[in-house]
């Protein structure tokens, strides 16, 4: 009991912290934990699905592009909450919409299916813009302030991470485990593999719409180049894989691993920083396919068994 | 009317006719053995009873009920449990766990972890794992992982249980251990068995019933003695007589 | 429509077909002996261009030269890369699932490295030369004879590819570890080897494809993506393992392409494109995918 007790006050420490930021530091700051809180919810988001049932999905940018483009066509027609909502809600919808058939495809087959999703819906968005307006690319004008911004990602990441830790924790996720695991006998074992798949597709899909809505009024400029590039997407599996596919903590530590790379590189040199990824994702894949996070609490849960002992 | 009854099941994949007109029945309380050469349709059988795919035509009926488009978590949540010929246990969970799936998915549709645990608690000293609880899946032997598939199976509460090749590879004294188990799953549980062997020696001497596949087709149908000297059966698969 | 222009489609489609066939016929040799599905199998063909464009422009190299430099460079590419990078991961696998699923990241991030390698060293620039500009008529159409050497080079190269396969004891052993790979082990073919000389062919017929592109059309370091997309179309409808099925197939995806863009308009190419490559993904034939048990 006194382990979980510390464990929840370490966390509202964290949450006093990242509440109290934006009055005590600079704008720079401000930005860099934005930035980072943005890449936990949207890889919190990821492992639902992904990591949880083991179907990768390079999609994520998808939902992403979705929920910016949503923003960007109601913003200062409906107020800015309401925005940011809708366009989770829209994500969901349209994951729910294609989840059925594109669930039924697996393994490597799902990744590219969800690849050649996020390129289709780019360059819908690109033929859509060009044939309605001329051109590609729009601004927002009068955006919220910074810390407006920051507070609506503060919010959005708690909730991201809550739900991973619910899921992971519950019968739910129980099941997605076991899906991973071998998804022709869970079937057996009286899982609704489907359902299961099509609502932590929905539910993973909320949160980069609702990101990226957000995203859109920080940069106050957005294109269908920029919010659906496989990037965002490469990112996020490469914070997971680091951090470790079924690791709550683990999206965090993956997140804030590479937030301080890019810290470092992505100004000056962006393509080092994407080289870096790329290197950083082949050796994870072969050294380290569980990540960070699990070795190191299975050391600790070891040496506290020696202890008992 | 019987516990499952299966009428006119065919099964066709492409050109091939892997199952052919198959009739057959099995009585609640019975241990119903199906034997055939390789390639007989057993498996096949036993995939298109538990939902995997659906007949080519044919049904299938289960305490009286049409089940065969139904898909297999449905068929789980009727009742009918099965194994795999090739074992899938959920190679990262420890053995708790993967029984206790069954018990939280299954008939009983538990809510809490805690109660799917405390009951598959029973279920593992029932086939005697219970020292491998905290063990993960993937550190068993092929033994302890036959018999973790079978204990899975039985939390999800069947009334039936389709068991597909469980003895295959093992020795003999854990092929006698597997027998007493399979004749205590209907003594005690009172659980129908249908099962799918090539260990002659364990499907004479724990079924009651015995039908037999060749090529698709059922050819012939009996207690055990019978099957033993049955001339087609014989000629088909067993090769010679055996000696009861 | 006149006929000249019926005939123009008609070659325009064969060239762009020519390359696509050499494209595909590379990636289903690395799918149907390892199953594995190269998404970076692009990249070496932007490398190839790039190759191409500077000895040409910094040394004058024709392209012709260029060739053979190319697809030698692309071959100990992918010798480096099948030998310190798949064939461990191969040995150490413990499903075929995960395989898979873990060899696409792989590829995926030797897609991301190759970009930015080429972004890095060349930025971003949209280039290109002219070589070999001067116009025939054949039929009436007007052709480049850059076009003409791309078409007969593609022609040739997977004619040859062909028939190595089928005439050679080394052909056959490709074959019949695309058939089986158990079997074909057992009987003493050596796996590993095979698995090099298909990623060194499938590398070098990608850069070779990169060498001939750079002839006629624009190079980018993004340039990849499309082609690689376009090849997996070509290998699923043609039968996955089936060589000469994607040789066919990239002929005839590259007419129909044409045709395509032509009644409607060049901005539609990629997602038309995309969007077959999803239904294809989505309905596709039985038992070609499947990863069932059954």
């Amino acid at each position: 009991m006194g382990k979980e007790r510390r464990l929840i006050g370490a966390i509202g420490l964290i949450l006093l912290f990242l509440c109290l930021l934006p009055l005590m530091a600079s704008d720079y700051h401000v930005s860099v934990f934005l930035d980072l809180m943005m890449w936990i919810a949207l890889t919190e988001s990821w492992i639902i699905l992904s990591g949880y049932t083991g179907y990768i999905s390079l999609g994520h940018s998808a939902f992403f592009g979705l929920g910016a483009y949503l923003m960007a066509i109601t913003w200062t027609h409906i107020p800015y909450g309401l925005g940011v909502i809708l366009a989770g809600l829209l994500s969901t919808a349209f994951a729910f919409a294609i989840g059925f058939p594109f669930l039924r495809v697996r393994g490597p087959y799902f990744v590219i299916l969800t690849l050649g999703l996020t390129e289709f819906t780019k360059f819908l968005f690109i033929n859509l813009e060009i044939k309605l307006g001329g051109t590609v690319g729009r601004i927002l004008m009068m955006t919220p302030g910074l810390h407006t911004l920051y507070y609506s990602i503060l919010v959005v990441t708690a909730i991201a991470t809550i739900t991973a830790y619910f899921v992971k924790n519950s019968r739910f996720g129980t099941g997605l485990f076991s899906i991973k695991e071998d998804e022709d006998a869970a079937n057996a074992m009286g899982i609704n593999t489907s359902l299961y798949k099509w609502l932590a597709f929905g539910i993973s899909a909320s949160f980069p719409g609702m990101v990226g809505a957000i995203l859109a009024l920080r940069r106050s400029y957005i294109d269908p180049y920029t919010v659906f590039s496989p990037i965002v997407s490469f990112q996020v599996i490469v914070m997971a894989f680091v951090g470790g596919l079924e690791d709550v903590e683990g999206a965090v530590v993956g997140a804030v691993i590479l937030t301080l790379i890019s810290e470092a590189l992505w100004a000056r040199y962006p393509y080092t920083y994407m080289i870096i990824l790329g290197i950083v994702m082949i050796f994870i894949v072969k050294f380290m396919p569980l990540g960070l996070v699990f070795p190191i609490k299975r050391r600790i849960l070891m040496r506290r068994k020696g202890k008992d002992r | 009317m019987s516990l499952l009854e299966g009428f006119q099941v065919s099964k066709n994949f492409g050109g091939l006719k892997a199952l052919y007109d198959v009739d057959f029945a099995v009585e609640q309380g019975e241990i119903v053995g199906l034997i055939g050469a390789n390639g007989a349709g057993k498996t096949t059988l036993f995939n298109v009873i538990s939902g995997v795919y659906g007949p080519s035509s044919g049904h299938i009926r289960f305490k009286g009920e049409n089940i065969t488009r139904l898909k297999p978590h449905q068929i789980c949540q009727k009742g009918l449990g099965r194994t795999f010929q090739v074992v899938k246990p959920f190679l990262n969970m420890t053995v708790l766990r993967n029984v206790s799936v069954g018990k939280l998915f299954g008939r009983d549709r538990l809510r809490h972890r805690k109660d799917a645990e405390r009951d598959a608690q029973q279920i593992l000293e029932f086939v005697g794992l219970s020292e491998k609880a905290d063990i993960p899946a993937k550190e068993l032997t092929l033994a302890h992982r036959k018999r973790l598939e079978i204990a899975r199976a039985l939390a999800t509460n069947p009334e039936l249980l389709l068991l597909d090749e469980v003895l295959a590879g093992l020795t003999p004294t854990e092929t006698d251990e597997a027998m007493v188990l399979i004749r205590e799953i209907r003594e005690s549980l009172g659980v129908t068995v249908l099962m799918v062997e090539h260990v002659m020696k364990a499907v004479i001497g724990v079924s009651g019933r015995i039908f037999v596949l060749h090529y698709g087709e059922k050819i012939a149908e009996g207690t055990p003695q019978e099957i033993a000297e049955n001339p087609t059966v014989i000629e088909a698969y067993l090769g010679e007589r055996i000696e009861l | 429509m006149d006929l000249t222009r019926v005939l123009q489609i008609i070659f325009t489609g064969l060239i762009i077909g020519g390359i696509y066939a050499l494209i595909a016929v590379g990636l289903n040799l690395i799918y149907g002996t390892m199953r594995l599905l190269n998404i970076a199998h692009g990249e070496l063909i932007m490398v190839g261009a790039y190759v191409t464009y500077w000895l040409y422009m910094l040394y004058g190299v024709s392209p012709l030269l260029s060739m053979v430099l190319v697809v030698g460079l692309s071959a100990i590419i992918g010798l480096l890369v099948c030998f310190f990078i798949f064939l461990p991961i191969i040995r150490s696998s413990k499903s075929i699932t995960v395989l898979e699923s873990n060899s696409l990241l792989v590829f995926f991030g030797l897609s991301f490295i190759f970009t930015n390698v080429a972004s890095l060293l060349w930025t971003a620039d949209i280039r290109g030369y002219s070589y070999m500009t001067r116009v025939i008529h054949i039929a009436g159409v007007p052709l480049m004879y850059n076009r003409l050497l791309a078409l007969g080079v593609a022609l040739f190269v997977c004619l040859a590819c062909y028939f190595l396969l089928q005439k050679t004891m080394l052909g056959k052993a490709i074959r019949a570890l695309i058939q089986d790979r158990e079997a074909s082990q057992l009987v003493g073919i050596n796996a590993n080897f095979i698995y090099l000389i298909s990623f060194c062919a499938a590398f070098g017929m990608a850069g070779l494809a990169g060498c001939l592109l750079s002839m006629f059309y624009e190079i980018t370091p993004f340039m990849g993506l499309p082609y690689t997309i376009i090849a997996f179309i070509v290998i699923v409808l043609g039968g996955l393992g089936n060589i000469l099925g994607s040789l066919l197939g990239g002929f005839l995806l590259g007419l129909l392409e044409t045709i395509g863009v032509s009644v409607t308009s060049p901005g539609l190419r990629p997602i038309l494109s995309y969007s077959v490559f999803i239904l294809i993904i989505l309905i596709r034939p039985k038992g070609i995918f499947g990863r069932g048990v059954y």
